[in-house]
């Protein structure tokens, strides 16, 4: 099941194109990676699927729903997108906990109940020892793992990260993308954009974009070294 | 290296007969270096020629069980000392073919490239799927398969700095 696609998508920021007849499908537990070089329109791209920013010509679609003809974005974005950056992820002032039952809060669930959805998420993804922690009181690891856990919160099915894995060193960039491999092998869609072929590899498939384009990475076979 | 330090390493641990070398030695190098049983006898007869092991006897099922000498730890000693020479290591087959697309001329250097990368992030995502079946099993076999990662990593690296340069020059 096609959780979201991108039909023939194109971007234009006045004379640039920074998306140009994109398509893209991410199913329910596929994870998919998005690599390129800075300025390639991976960050776009990213805006797109998620509902932060509209195409110039093209669809998407979030769950069947045409984005076109959705009326409150907010509120689907709540609902069915989490998303993952690099920094700016938690608010300083909240702990772990209130951090992740914000978006369930904004949706109108009532408090009681948006704390016990964040200390289930925080307990999936093996933080919740530290709920009532603030984020600078947090190692790394464990703020990028309560930031997944918003993305997740109240059964969202899509994740967006936008290279989570940041300023990690590998073997917690690694653990990084082993929760996010999990999480989509229980169900849900991710869409990750990276730079780092290493975390790139944890995906079911691999695209590249170059200069707005994309060009998958499945192709010729391999020739023997000898 | 060679097939003698690693079964050296291995009985070090205590004897052992050729089989169980084999299914150590494939086990900590994650698969990496499937080795056939002969190989393991001829280089344990060479060994014993070089006093580096001895037969110990048989044990209880009546294989015939290797031990290892002073002189076999002496030799394991000097090779783990040993830093590995970056000369001994075989020639980069993708960087000649670059370098030769280069030379030719008229080659799609971009797509040369392309190809590659396509290739390596396939070979990346076997690794990786490996490393987490492997994530069970053992240190040793998870480090091997980390250091092949980071092989692959390196050449898609490099892949970007070419596209980059080819760019540029082009």
């Amino acid at each position: 099941m096609t959780v979201v696609s991108l039909e023939a998508v194109t971007r234009e920021h006045g004379q640039v194109q920074a998306l140009r007849d994109v398509s893209l499908e991410v199913a329910r537990g596929e994870l998919v990676a998005v690599m390129g070089p800075s300025g390639s329109g991976k960050s776009t791209l990213l805006n797109l699927a998620g509902g932060l920013d509209r195409p110039t010509s093209g669809r998407v679609t979030i769950e069947g729903k045409d984005l076109a003809t959705v009326k409150d974005l907010a509120a689907l974005r709540r609902g069915s997108v989490g998303y993952v950056f690099q920094d700016l992820n938690l608010i300083p002032s909240l702990t772990a906990v209130e951090n992740v039952m914000l978006p369930r809060e904004l949706g109108g669930v009532r408090t009681r109940q948006a704390r016990q959805e964040a200390l289930d998420v925080l307990s999936a993804v093996g933080v919740d020892h530290v709920a009532d922690r603030f984020p600078p009181e947090l190692s790394g690891g464990q703020r990028q793992r309560v930031a997944i856990a918003r993305a997740l919160v109240g059964e969202r099915r899509l994740v967006l990260a936008d290279e989570p894995t940041g300023a990690l060193d590998t073997a917690t960039g690694d653990e990084i993308l082993q929760l996010l491999r999990d999480r989509c092998d229980a169900g849900a869609a991710a869409l990750l954009v990276t730079h780092e072929p290493r975390y790139a590899a944890w995906a079911d498939r691999v695209v590249f974009l170059r200069d707005g384009q994309l060009t998958d990475s499945a192709s010729a076979g391999l020739e023997s070294a000898r | 290296m060679s097939i003698r330090h690693g079964l050296l390493a291995l009985l070090s641990n205590g004897p052992r007969y050729g089989y169980q070398l084999r299914v150590e030695f494939e086990a900590s190098t994650g698969a990496t270096w499937p080795l056939n049983i002969g190989q393991v006898y001829t280089t344990l007869s060479r060994m014993e020629r070089d006093g580096l092991v001895e037969p110990g006897g048989a044990d209880d099922q009546g294989r015939a069980v290797y031990t290892i000498t002073e002189a076999g730890r002496g030799e394991l000693e000097r090779w783990f000392s040993t830093p590995v020479d970056q000369s001994d290591r075989p020639r980069d087959e993708l960087a000649i073919k670059l370098a030769m697309a280069i030379a030719a001329g008229d080659a799609d250097l971009a797509a040369v490239v392309q190809t590659q990368r396509a290739a390596t992030m396939r070979a990346l995502q076997d690794l990786t799927r490996a490393k987490r079946t492997a994530a069970k099993e053992g240190l040793a076999q998870r480090l091997v398969l980390d250091s092949m990662i980071f092989k692959a990593e390196a050449e898609q690296r490099w892949l970007d700095h070419c596209e980059a340069v080819l760019k540029e020059k082009t």
